[in-house]
């Protein structure tokens, strides 16, 4: 092969594509800048496409929060929702919401990988008039149009206050299984436990990164468990680490005599509500995927042509043996 | 067969990743969705944006193909992209570096990373792919080290622990608010590897190390500091890809550029340059990125599962490579 077919080969297919796009510019027109929601609504006779960017879909908790979306969509004859997976990638995520709006979606749902990455492509989302639910995690700024989800340092305010007041009421030696280090929710977590179980006699004697996995979990209990004879209870930031953590004391032969609590309680076979039902954790406390209220809050923008607030904060729920089997049921549409 | 015969099936074989790309772009556009009459695929904007999402990738990928020509392989280009991001980020932010200095200060770092892996490999003899392997693990380490653990914001402006106003524009647009910059330094980087591996007498080296180490080395190719030239180009390449994933996304996080290194070598590998090295070329890997880029909008824009997305995807690197078996060998 010559080097100047490659060339005239190169050439060809250049032109070719450019001549493609050059044809087309027509529709790069801008709109006028809207600020989101505004003339979003055409009411109930309207039919309107909603994309659902996630971060990661192979985490269990973001599965369930498609799943969520997706159920409660069915409800509403008007919605058909496409969904997005970044898989955990701010770049990937940053494309599928340019593919969304060449789509030309009529509002987006997006639980950001991380917060400052996708802030100019929410941004430029919202500025075309679509209107913009931001899930579980925050973007900066305030170009969106409501944020919704749960309050981790709350959420682990609770832990801590379960653990001195039902599981140690005499106070005693814990150790504690944390997220992934430098993220958010490891950080909120950690600090609200510590207010919870402030003024206790509850001591903190062995911290761990378990990364939010099951396996990390198991590995960093099985060494806390060998260095300290003592402990009587672990935390753990998350309900798999908390169930690996329950393994490594299982392993050890002490699994009767400690307690485990997560978070999480995922309504799922793997998930922590089955994990107390069964009587492997003594306790978790709900973290809302927010799925339900998202779609909520888009029937209000979209159908009813109503106002949503900036910012809705969902509640946790206690979830202990006497309501594991409740919960759960109630969940999934028992 | 005939000798003009020979010279076609040689010519679609040779150029199979421009004709894969034309086939997947023409698919495209008649499965494209189209809203008021015109196809979404072929708006304007969503083409750019195709390129702009491969850019990176892309880059990594040209540093990838002379790696992989000289029969090599180089893991830690997704890890040095997260590092690259992460130095950007800390030098304009928390260092107060000018863009310039900064960005010259992180492709030094990038090529130096290439280099000592190169070294590791032609002169200590450990295979590349365990050399880049640790590699990886050691442009993660620092890039978590450097930058705390976290992602570090890129905010703008001209007060300290702000980025200087010029970064921004690799996350912008020109040409009419049209063309994304990063797909423009793509091209221009796509072009001069192109242009560098017609004219050098480097390239020479190159396919003659990929094609046969030993009689190259024998008929006086410098081996030892070709491998260290392409393993410091490819370094040098992802530490770039890195300086604009930053300011893409206006952040350099430790974990960015997780996995990119597989995604690069499937572009190389759709692009028909061969893994055991000495055969391909780098206008291969550039529709071999294109291609994965137009199939992953095409997807998209029609909706598939992210679930049959990845099997898609893996089929269409299976089947590049699988046609490459059949490619008659001169």
């Amino acid at each position: 092969m010559s080097r100047r077919s490659l060339i005239v080969a190169t050439v060809a297919v250049a032109t070719a594509l450019s001549s493609v796009a050059c044809g087309t510019t027509s529709e790069n027109s801008g709109q006028g800048p809207s600020s989101g929601a505004a003339d979003a609504c055409t009411g109930a006779d309207g039919e309107y496409v909603i994309g659902m960017s996630q971060a990661n879909k192979a985490e269990p908790y973001r599965q369930r929060m498609d799943d969520d979306i997706a159920t409660a969509a069915k409800a509403v004859p008007q919605f058909t929702v496409e969904f997005a997976d970044a898989q955990q990638d701010n770049a990937k995520q940053v494309s599928d919401v340019e593919n969304f709006l060449t789509q030309q979606i009529d509002l987006l749902i997006i639980s950001p990988n991380e917060a400052t990455p996708l802030t100019a492509v929410v941004k430029k989302a919202y500025d075309r008039g679509i209107p913009v639910v931001v899930l579980d995690r925050k973007v900066d700024g305030d170009a969106y149009t409501t944020f919704i989800g749960a309050d981790n340092t709350e959420i682990g305010r609770q832990a801590g206050r379960y653990m001195a007041e039902q599981v140690l009421p005499q106070g005693g030696r814990i150790a504690e299984i944390r997220g992934l280090a430098g993220s958010t929710p490891a950080q909120e977590r950690s600090a609200g436990f510590a207010e919870g179980i402030a003024g206790s006699g509850i001591e903190i004697v062995a911290t761990a990164d378990g990364d939010w996995l099951r396996e990390k979990g198991q590995a960093q209990a099985d060494a806390i468990l060998k260095a300290n004879a003592d402990i009587q209870a672990i935390y753990a930031h998350n309900d798999p680490m908390a169930e690996g953590a329950f393994l490594a004391a299982k392993a050890a032969g002490r699994d009767q005599q400690l307690r485990f609590i997560g978070i999480d309680a995922l309504p799922i076979p793997s998930g922590g509500i089955k994990a107390v039902e069964a009587g492997r954790l003594s306790a978790t406390f709900v973290y809302p995927t927010g799925g339900a209220e998202a779609v909520a809050a888009a029937k209000a923008l979209l159908v009813d042509c109503a106002d949503v607030p900036r910012s809705q904060t969902l509640d946790t729920q206690l979830i202990t043996p006497d309501n594991a089997t409740d919960v759960y049921a109630k969940a999934n549409g028992g | 067969m005939s000798e003009r015969r020979r010279a076609v099936v040689d010519t679609l074989f040779r150029f199979q990743s421009l004709f894969g790309l034309i086939a997947v772009f023409v698919a495209a556009v008649i499965f494209s969705p189209s809203r008021n009459g015109e196809l979404l695929f072929l708006s304007s904007d969503n083409l750019f944006n195709v390129v702009r999402a491969v850019s990176e990738i892309g880059i990594i990928a040209v540093g990838m193909t002379f790696v992989i020509l000289i029969g090599g392989i180089d893991l830690s280009v997704g890890a040095v992209l997260g590092l690259a991001a992460v130095g950007s980020a800390v030098l304009l932010v928390d260092e107060d570096f000018g863009v310039l200095p900064a960005v010259l200060l992180v492709l030094l770092a990038g090529l130096v990373f290439g280099v000592l892996q190169g070294m590791a490999s032609a002169m200590l003899g450990i295979q590349a792919f365990i050399v880049t392997l640790a590699g990886l693990q050691i442009a993660r380490g620092l890039a978590r080290i450097t930058s705390g653990g976290q992602g570090v914001a890129i905010a703008y402006g001209d007060g300290p622990g702000e980025a200087p106003v010029a970064f921004s524009l690799l996350g912008e647009r020109t040409f009419n608010g049209l063309v994304p910059i990063p797909a423009l330094i793509f091209l221009v980087v796509a072009a001069l590897a192109i242009a560098f591996l017609r004219v050098s007498a480097f390239s020479r080296h190159v396919y003659a190390i990929g094609g046969n180490e030993k009689a190259a080395r024998l008929s006086g190719v410098p081996v030892t500091r070709v491998k260290v030239a392409v393993y410091g180009i490819c370094g040098l390449l992802a530490a770039l890809a890195g300086i604009i994933h930053a300011g893409q996304l206006n952040q350099g996080s430790p974990n960015d550029g997780g996995g990119y290194e597989l995604d690069a070598i499937a572009a190389v590998v759709v692009g028909g340059t061969a893994l055991s090295g000495g055969r391909g070329s780098v206008v291969g890997t550039v529709a071999g990125a294109l291609l994965l880029g137009v199939l992953n909008n095409i997807l998209a824009l029609n909706n598939v599962d992210p679930n049959v997305q990845l099997l898609i995807k893996g089929l269409v690197i299976v089947a590049a490579a699988g046609l490459q078996r059949l490619r008659p060998d001169q």
